[in-house]
């Protein structure tokens, strides 16, 4: 048998098994991959079949482009408070429940439930908490004219960013109980006999041994939060007045509402770039750090 | 002392489980009440158990509909994620050479790459291979996107399986699908689980693709859907909020009864990542 053959024999059946998957991945995002990078040197409107190629001219535009700055920083903004308090809070949650506490299973269980449905859902209830029922509640209280922060552009970043910690919290959680659980008992109480602290030991062995937890964490929050789509578009739509526009629904405006599809295109893959740099630069500095503990 | 300390830290965790649960309490109170109750009274409960709104929803909503797509959609794309994902994790893990690996390492580099810039070809792409408004379209895109994690969690699960059963089989005259579908298939059962359930809450709750692909009225899924009757409904919000209510409880019953794999599926997940 030739070595040709052989090959053919061997190599055949991993192959087809291979190529399902990749047909599908082909599909989904190489070939849209390919084409939004041509489509971002063309004037292409998004509907039209005509298309004339106009060089780097969108991405000229983009970088001269005001609406595309605030995007960036409303994005940036929005993702870096989103991950600090989402981080702290569900790390905090994470200690609460891993201590001796009654019940702690249905608590986990209560923290986790917002995490479970639509963005839609969440959206839509918080809406109406914020225009009629905190007003309600505070007014119980004492305080009258609480208004929804979603209709003023000064807050309306910071309510959205209330809504999508309610339903963030779960999943951080949950890796930092698994973390904690993966921390040897043995470490904690030798720590215990010297005589450290609750604190102490909190702050010398608990939190140094959760790097690797605490590194996930801030990846998947934050590439999760820079990307935030569904959240805007159902609340606020990226108004008032611009104030909670982020990337992708100003993408989405470009591409589907203004009929700038070349342009929404360059915009995309700026962003696209964006994304990737602060994914490498986040791997290298946390992975960096964990190795030092 | 210490009891001092259990007993605060128990209140502590109870009032923020009160917060987290305070949206869910008004959507179901709201669920239940007339326009006039709630105006009379916005945190009373109500007078009476009225399933009115629901009734009323049910009729309106196309909630039948809007359930069965999300569930067709979910159900085979996941069922689609398994087997293509497994298929390639195993070539995968078993074969060492440059060409497998070339296709890991690409899987992995698309997971840098979400559906929000590449959302205008995508759409564009569904227009021309006349994939939207049907369910097959919408779910081979959602397979090609679960491959990439799916190959993540299937080569690293099926290398730490050992070879000696395999090679055995082989002696014996099996073919390498046979190995597959006979002895492979079988040990998958707990990576699987995981894939699953991510793969669930995902596709269940997506609000993008469906927008984008799922324009006709009869083909929405139940998020979807709920966008447009908020927006259609939005003066009769006890009819809304009803129709809320009657769209979390699928996921949340759900939750519940895999919530065992669910965080089982994050930790695993994060573990990997």
């Amino acid at each position: 048998m030739s070595v040709f053959k052989r090959t053919v024999k061997n190599e055949f059946w991993y192959v087809l098994f291979l190529m399902p998957g990749f047909c599908l991945f082909a599909l989904a995002l190489l070939v849209p991959l390919g084409m939004g990078i041509r489509y971002s040197f063309t004037d292409w409107d998004g509907v039209s079949q005509s298309l004339r190629y106009i060089g780097w001219g969108n991405y000229k535009n983009a970088l001269t482009d005001d609406d595309l700055w605030m995007a960036l920083i409303n994005t940036f903004k929005y993702a870096i408070i989103l991950t600090v308090v989402v981080n702290v809070l569900s790390l905090l949650f994470a200690l609460l429940l891993d201590s001796y506490l009654k019940f702690r299973n249905v608590f986990r269980t209560v923290f986790f439930l917002p995490s479970v449905i639509s963005i839609v859902l969440s959206g839509f209830i918080w809406s109406y908490n914020y225009s009629t029922g905190l007003p309600k509640l505070f007014s119980f209280f004492g305080f009258d004219n609480v208004t929804s922060p979603l209709g003023n552009p000064s807050y309306a970043l910071f309510g959205v960013i209330v809504i999508a910690v309610w339903q963030g919290i779960g999943a951080p959680m949950i890796i930092y109980i698994a973390g904690l659980q993966g921390i040897p008992q043995e470490i904690v109480e030798s720590a215990k006999i010297d005589g450290a602290g609750t604190s102490k030991t909190l702050w010398h062995i608990v939190l140094p041994l959760l790097a690797p937890s605490f590194t996930i964490n801030m990846v998947l929050t934050l590439t999760g939060a820079l990307k935030v789509f569904d959240l805007v578009f159902v609340t606020t739509h990226g108004g008032p007045a611009f104030a909670t526009e982020v990337m992708s629904t100003y993408i989405y405006s470009s591409s589907f509402a203004s009929y700038k599809g070349g342009y929404g295109m360059a915009l995309s893959m700026i962003f696209f770039v964006v994304l990737v740099v602060v994914t490498l630069i986040q791997l290298s500095v946390f992975r960096r750090r964990e190795v030092e503990v | 002392m210490r009891k001092v300390r259990h007993i605060s830290v128990f209140i502590l965790v109870s009032a923020l489980a009160i917060v987290f649960l305070f949206p869910f309490y008004v959507a179901v109170l709201m669920a239940f009440k007339s326009p006039q109750e709630t105006y009379d009274a916005f945190y009373a409960l109500p007078a009476k158990l009225d399933l009115a709104n629901f009734a009323h929803a049910w009729d309106t909503s196309h909630y039948p509909t809007a359930f069965m797509n999300s569930l067709i959609i979910t159900v085979v794309a996941i069922g689609l994620i398994v087997t293509i994902s497994a298929m390639a994790g195993y070539s995968i893990a078993r074969r060492n050479k440059k060409f497998y690996q070339m296709f890991f390492v690409l899987f992995l580099a698309g997971m840098m790459v979400p559906f929000q810039i590449t959302m205008l070809p995508i759409y564009k792409l569904g227009k021309t291979l006349h994939m939207i408004d049907t369910h097959w379209g919408i779910i081979l895109i959602y397979g090609g996107a679960g491959i990439q994690m799916g190959v993540l969690f299937y080569t690293g699960f099926i290398r730490a399986i050992s070879r000696e059963i395999e090679e055995a089989a082989t002696i014996d005259g099996c073919s390498t699908p046979g190995i597959f579908f006979r002895i492979i298939l079988p040990l998958l059962k707990p990576v699987t689980a995981t894939v699953l359930v991510l793969n669930a809450l995902y596709i269940w709750n997506d609000f993008l693709l469906p927008l984008l692909f799922l324009q006709d009225a009869s083909y929405r899924t139940i998020p979807l859907q709920q966008y447009f009757f908020f927006g259609q409904y939005s003066s009769d919000l006890n009819l809304a909020f009803a129709y809320a209510v009657m769209g979390m409880v699928p996921i949340i019953v759900f939750f519940l009864f895999m919530q065992k794999y669910i965080i089982k599926g994050i930790a695993a997940g994060a573990v990997k990542g």
